[in-house]
Parts: C-alpha cells; structure tokens; sequence
C-alpha cells in the first residue's frame, strides 16, 4: 500500500514536470551541446517520470525473479527421488491399517461408490443409507484397511490381486460447512 | 592427338560439373563446356541423385542429436512422483525380472525406482518420436478395460492406431491370411499395459518379436520386461499414471509429425529456389 501511494505521488509529480524536461532536451539536441549536458545528467536524482519507471521495472524485476525463483528452485534443486519419497504422505503414513484418509468419489454405480484417495488403487464402498448427497466428486472421509488386496492360492506361484484397495466408509468431509462461517469473519 | 586431347578436356568438363553439382542440388545442369557427349554425361547422374542424397541427409541428420526432438523436456521427476508412477503392487505379486527396476518395498509394496524409469522413458520417446518421424506406423495396445477409451482416443488424436479389444491369435503372425495379402505390420507397438486380462504376458509382445517388430511397454512390478525392446518401469494401474503416459506419447508423436512436415516444406521450397535463380 505504501509503495503504491509512493508510486501514484511520483506519478503525479511526473506528470507535472514532463512539459519542462521535454522543452529543456528539445533545448539540448538543438545547441547539440550534449556533452555539456550529459555530465550533470547521471549526477542528478532522477525525478518524476524517469524515478517511477524506474520504481516500476525494479519491482517487475523483484516479481519476475521471484516467480523464477519459485520454478527455478525445482531445476535448480532438483529434489531426488527418494527424498520426494521420503516426505510423501503415503511413507509418512506408515502402515495403512485404520488410518483416517480423505477420498474423492470418482464413479458411482447405483450403490458402489468408486473412491480415490491417492494410492495407487481405488476403493469401493457400498453406499450408505443416508448417502444421497454422496454423488462423483463429493469428498468423503475413510478409514483404510489395506492398499491392496492380494492373496496368495495355493498352487500359485505369484499372488492374486483384485487390483482395489479396502477401505470403510465413514462419511462425507463435513468439517468444511462448520469451518466456513469462522473464515469469513 | 585429338583424342588426347578431346579425353582431357572431357574429363576437366566431367570434373567441373560434378564440382558444380555438389556446390548447388539442382535439376538443372550447369553447362560448363561445349562438348556434346560430356554434357549428355554430366546431365544423366545428378538429377537422379539429389532427392536421394537430400532426403538421406535429413534423415541423418535426426540421428546427430543423442534427443534431436527434446523428449526429455515433457516431463520431469515431479510430474511422474505426483502422477504415482512409482506405486508397484505388493510383494507377493512381484516379478523376479523386475527386481533390478525397483527401489525398494516398504511394508509389502514395491516401489519402482523413479531415476530409472526417467532414463527408460526417455528413450522410449525418443525411438518413438524417430519412428514417427520416419512415417512409421504406430500401434497402441492395452488389454486394461479401466482405460481402453482414453488409449482409444490417444490413438486418434495423434493419428495412429489402437488395438484394445481380444487379441485374435495370427493377428500379426498370420497377417498375410487374416487380413489379405500386403497388409503393412505396425514399425512399432507401444504396450501401455503388458498384461491381458487374466494376468498373462499379452501375446503381442512375442509375436511382435517375432515379427521383428520394435515394442515399447510400461511394465509394472508384476510384468516380464524380457521382450520388451524398450521397457518402461512404472505404474499401469493408476488413471493418473495411464494419463501421463498416453499425454507423453501423443506429444511426443505429434512433435515428431510436426517436425517432418517442417522439412518437407523446406526441402519442397529449396528444391523449387534453385531452378527459378
């Protein structure tokens, strides 16, 4: 805020002194004494105009570079695969057993709900009996079982996988409607 | 004398124009001297040779360039992380032959190695794009019910073929029969799921082999890699992860066809400068 009151206050000032510098280089480029007059020129503080495109360019710049910052960070970090692992919320989980996870209906079949939550399989749910408002795209809350539901039979040489993950429904993510009313005061 | 000399000067006049010829591909042959036999010699070799050498050195030209096409700008090590490429299935489902692509397992499930699949994926892209280039075709196949539409649609998009339905037996085998005789065989099947539907290796990638047919597949760690000519080691069971992959190859094959349509053009208008000078 304070810098654009700065910047609108040289602005207007600029806007005042520019009919004279116009006339004063207009003066110069006729006498073509410019060599007399570029030495006092870079001594003096600029002013008006000149002062706030310069105020103007500098913040671009500081932006622009923090912009590039923030996407040259990753190229130029380059954070390694394990330590993008080491931090995921699937390890920092541990193991999956009835931890509470959030999900994302992504398809829904009559009463299965197809739920996403971000490993690498989905899960179905049977839908509840007030679940009308369940609908694909409603955020729910689970607590998961297992990521994957393999099985090893006998006879086989390597497991059988349903290729689904199991988890329960607890219900839709009500915490937000309760939370809505504090953020807006 | 005279035919000493008559033999000299035709062979000054073969040199001239054949130097001639290298400086400038033209149709037309510069005329250098006045003897009739030398310059119904000198017109009959050049004109033959130009299209050739030229679209000989385009191709060559790809091939300077360990990633003449910048495949290896499409994508990164976050985009894959944020994709779950990394996610394999549990242990007791693992391949023994996938074990060298895999980082780790923690608590039962494996995780493919990421550093890995960035230098596989690469140059998958890269083949794929040359392929392209070339006017290869380009077969896309996937057994997996889940995303058979958005292979489909890949498919079309970067105008190229899919096959994701039954695998009927002779299909690349028994070509000749089966679908007439001068079929043209797919230069190239990209296995964006190597498996069929009860868990087996797809019958594609032997009789691809067999065919001496170059493949690409994404592998998962339940996968044989074996004959896959260049293996992809990641996930083919997440939507996230089918995206990406089909997003990669469609850009990658666009580029490539972009690009080719770029050279012709150039070559159509160096081809056409000279003669009107």
């Amino acid at each position: 805020m304070a810098t654009l009151c700065k910047v609108v206050y040289r602005l207007r000032c600029g806007v005042r002194v520019t009919p004279s510098k116009f006339i004063q280089s207009s003066f110069c480029s006729d006498s073509s004494g410019a060599s007399s007059s570029d030495q006092p020129a870079p001594e003096r503080p600029k002013s008006g105009f000149a002062a706030a495109f310069d105020l103007q360019s500098e913040l671009r710049r500081e932006a622009e570079s923090s912009a590039a910052g923030s996407s040259a960070s990753s190229p130029v970090q380059k954070e390694s695969f394990a330590s993008l692992l080491r931090r995921s919320p699937l390890m920092q989980m541990g193991p999956p057993k009835d931890k509470v996870v959030i999900g994302r209906i992504f398809h829904v079949v009559q009463d299965d709900l197809y739920i996403d939550f971000g490993g690498k399989f989905h899960c179905v749910c049977q839908r509840p009996a007030d679940g009308e408002r369940l609908q694909r795209g409603t955020r729910v809350r689970l607590r998961l079982q297992d990521m994957e539901l393999t099985s090893r039979f006998l006879g086989a040489a390597t497991d059988t996988t349903l290729l689904e993950a199991q988890a329960f429904l607890l219900g839709p993510l009500e915490s937000r409607e309760t939370r809505e009313p504090q953020s807006q005061d | 004398m005279r035919s000493s000399l008559t033999f000299q000067t035709s062979m000054a006049a073969r040199a001239l124009a054949r130097g001639l010829c290298g400086l400038r591909p033209s149709r037309a042959v510069p005329v250098g001297c006045g003897h009739q036999y030398v310059t119904a010699a000198a017109s009959v070799k050049p004109p033959q040779l130009q299209p050739e050498e030229v679209a000989d050195q385009t191709l060559k030209k790809t091939l300077e360039k360990p990633d003449y096409f910048h495949v290896s700008e499409l994508f990164s090590l976050k985009q894959l992380f944020d994709a779950r490429v990394h996610l394999g299935h549990k242990k007791g489902c693992r391949h023994r032959l996938m074990e060298p692509y895999l980082y780790g397992c923690r608590l039962d499930q494996d995780i493919i190695d990421l550093d890995q699949t960035m230098e596989h994926l690469q140059q998958a892209l890269n083949f794929t794009a040359h392929i392209a280039y070339r006017g290869g075709i380009i077969l896309f196949v996937s057994r997996r019910r889940q995303f058979c539409h958005l292979v489909e649609n890949t498919a079309k998009d970067c105008g190229e073929y899919a096959h994701t339905r039954y695998w009927r037996g002779g299909v690349l085998t028994n070509a000749h029969i089966q679908f007439g005789k001068g079929v043209r065989l797919p230069d190239l099947i990209i296995f964006l799921s190597t498996l069929n539907n009860v868990f087996e290796q797809h019958v594609g990638i032997r009789d691809a082999a067999k065919m001496n047919i170059p493949t690409v597949g994404v592998v998962d760690s339940n996968c044989n890699p074996c004959l896959v000519t260049y293996p992809v080691p990641g996930n083919d069971d997440t939507p996230a992860a089918m995206e990406l992959y089909c997003r990669l190859f469609k850009m990658t094959i666009n580029r490539a066809k972009d690009k080719r349509r770029q050279m012709e053009l150039l070559q159509g208008l160096s081809a056409s400068a000279p003669p009107s000078s």
